[in-house]
């Protein structure tokens, strides 16, 4: 299947961004996180044959993540909006849902991914293993260590439910 | 409501610019200029990277123009030659040796016809990053005396994407592992547009 560059941001832009964000929590290095995953995905993307949507989509985040951590640890960055202030412009739709934002993007790095990939995504264990090309128990034990500090954090305002 | 229902709705919230698609779009008509850098032959036989500096240029005569080049971290005054659709570039090295290195290139119109690239435009290339293959296997990009080591992030098909901040703002590179580099000021350039034939 072969998905032009539009429509591939129209679906998928905001997941991209959106993981993206999850890895730098930054709004212009997200974005510009999206504009390279669609050079890639139109530069290199073209010659692949992509057997599902979800064999793309998983294709898209994964180099969005791992472009989003190139761009993390670049030698060379531009002057930000930190991730605070962006998140006053945010439009939640309920007072608590800046409290869990804030408390995710209080976690380690490794942990805000794998939480990501697991409640918006909704990826399984070895899926996210896949996407990260991390050992299957290693995510296990983020996403557990992640659900313990954020229910430190939230206390009530996170269900001990999975 | 479950955790899930909760964070879902929480970072829905978060939406891509438009601007992400546009500047994809216009990279895709963005005149490329296609650089080659020739192997030159100086009296040491070795192959050195220099950085110019535009701001500083006389003119000698003729086609040579008196510059300033980055060499080792120092400004280092040095003739470019241009000829035709390439250049050469003279200095003498700490070692009181005259050194040379040479390059060449043409722009690539949106019709598909190739024209010389001017001397301004040498000159704006001769002040871009640089991308330097050291002996030990290391890959390092070098601008205006500053460095970033580059090594470890080639993807799978040797492709490295580095935004190097400019003089003039943020610079797009994308490197091909030992086979050339392309960069531009919108978004990065397709590596299946440069050096297709390495």
């Amino acid at each position: 299947m072969r998905a032009s560059v539009d429509e591939v941001f129209q679906k998928y832009g905001d997941r991209i961004f959106s993981a993206a964000f999850s890895v730098c929590r930054n709004r212009a290095d997200a974005d510009d996180v999206v504009q390279d995953t669609l050079i890639r995905y139109y530069s290199v993307g073209a010659g692949k044959d992509f057997e599902s949507e979800a064999h793309l989509k998983a294709w898209l985040l994964r180099v969005a993540i791992n472009r989003a951590k190139d761009m993390a640890s670049s030698f060379w960055r531009k002057q930000k909006v930190e991730w605070e202030e962006y998140m006053d412009e945010l439009p939640f739709a309920e007072p608590e849902d800046s409290g869990l934002f804030e408390a995710v993007m209080g976690l380690p790095e490794k942990y805000r991914t794998v939480i990501h990939l697991f409640y918006y995504e909704e990826y399984t264990v070895e899926e996210i293993a896949h996407i990260l090309r991390r050992p299957g128990g290693t995510v296990k034990s983020q996403l557990n260590r992640g659900r313990t500090l954020l229910k430190n954090i939230l206390q009530e305002g996170w269900n001990d439910d999975e | 409501m479950t955790n899930k229902q909760r964070y879902q709705r929480t970072f829905s919230v978060l939406h891509a610019s438009e601007d992400c698609l546009m500047e994809v779009k216009a990279m895709k008509h963005t005149k490329k200029i296609n650089i080659s850098r020739l192997a030159a032959v100086c009296a040491a036989a070795v192959m050195v990277m220099a950085l110019a500096c535009a701001a500083y240029a006389a003119d000698v005569g003729g086609i040579q123009r008196s510059v300033q080049l980055w060499i080792n971290g120092d400004q280092t005054d040095a003739v470019l030659d241009i000829r035709g659709i390439g250049y050469t570039v003279t200095y003498q090295g700490e070692d009181g040796e005259s050194h040379e290195f040479g390059g060449g290139g043409v722009v690539i119109n949106d019709d598909g016809s190739e024209r010389p690239l001017t001397e301004s435009e040498i000159m704006e290339h001769l002040d871009l990053p640089e991308v330097d293959y050291r002996a030990d296997g290391s890959v390092w990009v070098r601008y205006h005396g500053e460095e970033t080591e580059i090594t470890d992030r080639f993807d799978a098909d040797g492709i490295c994407y580095v935004q190097v901040m400019t003089d003039n703002g943020a610079l797009y590179l994308t490197v091909k592992y030992d086979g050339g580099h392309a960069s531009s000021p919108h978004s990065y350039v397709s590596p299946k547009s440069f050096n297709t034939g390495a």
